[in-house]
């Protein structure tokens, strides 16, 4: 098993119910999976937890038999060796898309990583894109940057919060087939969470739907159509959740 | 939350510090409340207390209103409207903040009294003798017009830069909806701009509440002459502590009421692209009533004071000694630049500490600071003294293992005058630096920590560059505050220690108001330099 | 952006620690000084004397370098408010630096004698150089200056010989016309708590109460102001401090001259109690550690040279009975002062206070 999700319980301070309850799912290596469900449903929560930004209230995360959390340990989110590509990217306004994309290759040597740079930039086909800064950039080429800079340090997993919520629909699709291509060349395992089953449909190797914190149905695209025991509406305000996370 | 604070140690710690540092005299000052009623107490209750808060509550929600109308009403305009001279205006506005009000009162005295420029001309050139009770500033509506309009900068930058940063969806998602400019501003942009208004105004009014300077030369009686009327006339320093710290326990109540009223909004941008407004040209008498009136404003606020100490300068150079003012400049530079070094440091440790701890305590606390800004500054003063005399003598094994034979170190060094400073000002640095981190949000330190970097050197590689603007227009308004900040620097400097501000109120004290002219343009030359310099620096940052 | 932070605070903290030893290193090499000079001579002490002062006239800042020319004592200085200055020294305590304490107010001087600040000093040079009656009467304070509170009058409404007293002026003719600043200058704070001396607390009441309500005005502004206030016809009279009418009279700016030629000077209860003075003063902290370089101080101000100087700047009136004052201050003649000891304007300071708020002097 690569990743293994057990139990997971989580509640926001100052609210009763939990946000999360008793999570887990097992994840093989290179796998995409969708996190589906409506605001509120505790996907979001989901992500912050793998990533180490909110600690569980119980369970426990194993990759690769290391443990990143469970009754005793807690790995800090910059240990945990996961990727992480933001709903609004993220990208750091004063960074060129070059030194975004190097700011996670500290580690590397000098020549190894311009060596990376250039294949990761490949990889998004954002070669002539190096000095540029973040707010040249559409949006789309926003986000690829994004991908990049996550994809870069060659984390274990990558967690992607609601990629295509800033994008017009057109843009979505051709990015959504994009993004597939990119993260099955780099082998790479990933996360994504989505309000929208199309997207969950067209990227995911396995869908996780969330219902009030709760697993509703999981399971392979082709195995959940035409099952819609809780209808997901198509067009959710984002707003009520960002709140709920600044409070 | 325990298990939070594991993860934040060395923040956590320094933040601790820092704010105990802050708040120890404070406390010497709030456990005043609590002393035993005197005879002296008595008196004060019973035959001034009463009118001498009703003319404070006059004052300051006047001067607020007023404050926000001007303020508000401008910001909104340069933000919104091309009209000539905007790009000129859109700094040049903040300047009166350059002008010590106690100058200002002086200074706008001058101009109009029996000897002043207007009545004398009307007398000598048209001949025409006027009753002097149309030229009497110095009474309540006076008081009111030299707070607001020296202090309306506070409102104006803060809503200015609130409004610049307003995703233009909103106020054109107003217009779209057939609302005209007026009604969008009284049901759009008033509402939204709420938060950015009463963090202007309430500085405004804490500025109002810890001032001496203007009220005791216009001779009005207000909560602050209480507290100093006690300890200087009466001797009584415990009476008026305890009437300092009522006053803390006013303005608390003031910060609870607007906690309630701002509730659980709050909004931040993760994003870097919030769209900016596109300016509406304006035309024609419309163009050239909104340049009027910015111009009023500033001239009122700005250029007529200066014009008038320019002309005091010129009458009275060379009849005081200059040879030391190179010195003044130096000294107060050299505070200034220390203490306002200090507190953006000190806010940005304390400000990145309670982002990562989230609590509700961690929140709350550094706002409490700014208790240290209310009350008047020679109360301070005296809490740091003592506060600094205490650290001297539990210091004293200490320096005579280094050789130093006398009790008194740091109490006669520039580090108590400095240490003050930052007490005082604290809460406006941390206002700054505070709002930088809400618009920032964390979605960029997660993304960094993400990117396998730890949280100190997130800090310093994301959340400081980013912070940039909120770092230098903190710094300058906690800089051109210090610049010319009075009681504090009389008290407790060192021996044979002079600023341009004590030297400006040496000559004002002794009703020199003129010969106070030359300290008083170089307050305004330094601090209008810096405004200067911040805003051409913010203009080059890319958006 | 992380060196620049860092460069910043090391530079903060150099400076700092430098401007704290600055002081420091001076009190520590004095201090080796005059134990050098103890063992040579054993009279000397350091070559410093610290001053807390009130009192911030530029001519001041000569004098005290012209103090340090001839005997090679440095006056340190901190100049500041008198009330928070006293506050400043009460809690330093026995570990204050200051060794001088010079104020503006004998109500101040005698407020930090009562509170224990000062000490008793004596030397012929000072009993010869200021009168009896401006020294306290423990020696713990001597005068240095004198100024008088005057009725200052328009030439055009007022007739000298209608004014006779400070309390002439509460009668029913000067209703609407008497100007005077706030209660919360201490010039008149020790008024009042002169008349509480000579006349009796209920006297003074009454005093206090005519007065207020023959006000031209509620109080505003300071001195200068209630003179210019006869000048725009707001009322005809004005209690004053002299030197303010002196400044006035020789200003830079034209029209306060003007303002000044038309008013004339007044030194009322010539016949019977004699005019307001009050006194620019110091005395000898109590655990001063110059103690010595102190006194040389003080009679360097009081003598003869420094006299002129001192009181001439801001046209005073020197204490030095064998100083002659200015021109100006002799053309306004002599007069009959208050026959109290100063030390009673401190006593009397915080009653003064109460009356005011009593009887609604703003």
């Amino acid at each position: 098993m690569f990743i293994s999700i057990q139990n997971v319980c989580f509640s926001y301070p100052n609210t009763g119910k939990p946000a999360l309850d008793q999570f887990s799912m097992n994840i093989e290596k290179g796998e995409v999976i969708s996190i589906l469900g409506r605001s509120g449903s505790g996907k979001s929560t989901i992500l912050r937890l793998l990533a180490g930004l909110e600690k569980p209230t119980e369970g426990s995360l194993t990759i690769q038999d290391e443990v990143l959390f469970d009754g005793n340990t807690f790995l800090q989110p910059e240990k945990r060796g996961i990727g992480m590509v933001f709903q609004d990217y993220a990208l750091f306004p004063h960074m060129t898309v070059g030194e975004n994309i190097l700011f996670g290759l500290f580690q590397l040597k000098k020549s190894d990583k311009k060596k990376r740079l250039q294949e990761v930039l490949e990889l998004v086909e954002l070669q002539d894109y190096e000095k540029r800064y973040p707010h040249q950039l559409s949006g789309g080429q926003q986000q690829r940057v994004a991908i990049a800079r996550a994809i870069a340090p060659n984390p274990h997993l990558i967690l992607l919060d609601e990629p295509f919520s800033n994008l017009d629909a057109e843009l979505q699709v051709k990015i959504r087939k994009d993004l597939r291509e990119i993260l099955k060349k780099a082998n790479i395992t990933s996360i994504f969470v989505t309000h929208d089953e199309n997207d969950a449909h067209a990227l995911a190797d396995r869908i996780v739907k969330l219902k009030d914190g709760c697993i509703d149905l999981i399971g392979r695209p082709c195995d959940l159509i035409g099952i819609h025991p809780h209808p997901v509406p198509q067009v959710t305000p984002m707003i009520e959740e960002r709140e709920l996370m600044s409070v | 939350m325990q298990r939070r604070l594991a993860n934040v140690n060395g923040w956590t710690v320094s933040a601790a510090i820092i704010m105990i540092l802050l708040f120890l005299p404070n406390i010497t000052i709030v456990t005043g409340i609590f002393s035993p009623s005197n005879e002296n107490w008595v008196h004060m209750k019973e035959f001034v207390l009463g009118s001498f808060i009703r003319t404070s509550l006059i004052l300051i929600s006047a001067t607020a209103i007023l404050t926000i109308s001007i303020g508000l009403s401008l910001a909104w305009l340069i933000t919104q409207y091309q009209f000539p001279l905007r790009g000129f205006l859109k700094w040049a506005l903040i300047l009166p903040l350059s002008i010590p009000p106690f100058i200002g009162a002086y200074t706008y005295h001058g101009i109009v009294n029996y000897t002043g420029v207007i009545q004398t001309t009307l007398r000598d050139q048209f001949d025409m003798v006027l009753n002097p009770a149309h030229f009497d500033i110095m009474n309540l509506p006076g008081a009111i017009f030299i707070y607001t309009m020296f202090l309306y900068p506070y409102v104006y930058t803060i809503t200015r830069v609130f409004l610049s940063q307003q995703s233009a969806s909103l106020i054109e998602s107003a217009r779209m909806l057939g609302k005209g400019p007026w009604r969008t501003f009284f049901q759009v942009v008033i509402p939204i701009s709420r938060v950015s208004i009463i963090g202007g105004a309430s500085l405004v009014v804490l500025e109002v509440l810890n001032d001496y300077g203007v009220v005791k030369y216009f001779g009005i009686q207000t909560f602050t002459t209480a507290i100093f009327q006690t300890w200087f006339g009466l001797g009584d320093i415990e009476s008026s502590i305890k009437l300092a710290a009522s006053l803390m326990g006013f303005v608390i109540f003031i910060l609870v009421i607007e906690k309630v009223l701002r509730g659980r909004r709050q909004y931040s941008y993760s994003t870097t692209k919030v769209r900016p407004l596109p300016l509406i040209q304006l035309k024609g008498w419309k163009a050239g009533l909104v340049t009027t009136y910015g111009l009023m404003i500033l001239s009122l606020g700005f250029f007529i004071p200066i014009a008038q100490l320019i002309d005091w300068m010129i009458l009275t150079f060379g009849t005081i000694p200059m040879d030391e003012f190179l010195t003044y400049v130096k000294n107060s530079v050299l505070v200034a630049g220390i203490s306002a070094t200090a507190i953006i440091i000190f806010a940005l440790i304390v400000g990145n500490f309670s982002r990562l701890v989230q609590g509700k305590v961690a929140k709350l606390l550094p706002k409490l600071s700014i208790l240290g800004y209310s009350i008047p500054g020679a109360v301070i003063a005296v809490a740091v003294v003592t506060a600094f005399i205490a650290l001297d003598r539990f210091l004293v094994p200490l320096y005579q293992m280094i050789g130093i034979t006398t009790t008194l170190v740091l109490s006669v060094s520039l580090i108590m005058l400095i240490s003050a400073y930052i007490i005082r000002f604290f809460a406006i640095g941390y206002n700054s630096i505070e709002s930088g981190y809400d618009k920032i949000g964390t979605d960029f330190r997660d993304a960094s920590r993400l990117l396998g970097v730890g949280v100190t050197k997130t800090f310093f590689k994301v959340d400081v560059p980013m912070l940039k603007g909120a770092i230098i227009s903190g710094f300058i308004l906690v800089f051109i505050d210090i610049l010319k900040e009075i009681p504090l620097t009389l008290i407790l400097r060192p021996f044979n220690f002079d600023t341009l501000s004590t030297k400006a109120f040496q000559y004002a004290s002794d009703e020199k108001i003129m010969e106070a002219s030359q300290a008083s343009l170089l307050i305004v030359g330094i601090s209008a330099l810096a405004i200067v310099v911040f805003y051409k620096f913010l203009e080059k940052e890319p958006d | 952006m992380k060196k620049a932070l860092f460069l910043v605070l090391a530079f903060a903290l150099l400076v700092l620690s430098a401007c704290g030893n600055d002081t420091t290193t001076n009190k520590t090499t004095s201090n080796k000084e005059s134990k050098e000079t103890k063992e040579t001579t054993e009279t000397n002490e350091s070559k410093e004397v610290n001053l807390y002062t009130a009192r911030h006239y530029d001519v001041d800042d000569e004098l005290y370098a012209k103090f340090e020319e001839e005997t090679g004592i440095k006056v340190n200085v901190i100049k500041g408010e008198a009330d928070e200055l006293l506050e400043r020294i009460k809690r330093e305590g026995d570990a204050t630096e200051a060794d001088l304490f010079l104020t503006a107010d004998a109500g101040r001087l005698y407020r930090a004698k009562d509170d224990g600040l000062l000490q008793a000093v004596s030397s012929d040079k000072l009993d010869e150089q200021v009168p009896a009656n401006f020294q306290d009467k423990d020696q713990m304070w001597y005068g240095l200056t004198k100024r008088a509170r005057v009725i200052i009058y328009n030439k055009e409404t007022v007739k000298p010989e209608e004014l006779s007293t400070y309390e002439a002026l509460t009668e029913d003719q000067w209703k609407g016309r008497v100007l005077i600043r706030g209660s919360e200058n201490v010039y008149n704070q020790s008024l009042l708590a002169s008349f509480i001396e000579i006349n009796g607390e209920d006297k003074a009441k009454e005093w206090a109460a005519g007065l207020v309500s023959n006000f031209a005005r509620d109080p505003e502004g300071g001195d200068r102001d209630q003179a210019k206030a006869i000048a725009a016809g707001v009322g005809d009279v004005a209690i004053m401090n002299t030197y303010y009418f002196g400044q006035m009279l020789n200003s830079e700016d034209p029209e306060e001259v003007k303002v000044a030629e038309g008013l004339g000077i007044f030194f009322p209860n010539q016949d019977t109690t004699g005019t307001h003075v009050n006194v620019s003063g110091a005395g000898v902290v109590k655990t001063s550690k110059n103690k010595d370089n102190a006194i040389k101080l003080l009679e360097f101000l009081s003598a003869p040279e420094a006299q002129g100087t001192f009181a001439e700047a801001n046209y005073e009136y020197p204490v030095n009975e064998s100083v002659e004052a200015t021109e100006l201050l002799k053309s306004w003649g002599e007069f009959k002062e208050q026959d109290i000891s100063l030390s009673v304007l401190g006593d009397n300071n915080a009653k003064s206070i109460l009356i005011f708020n009593e009887v609604g002097w703003k």
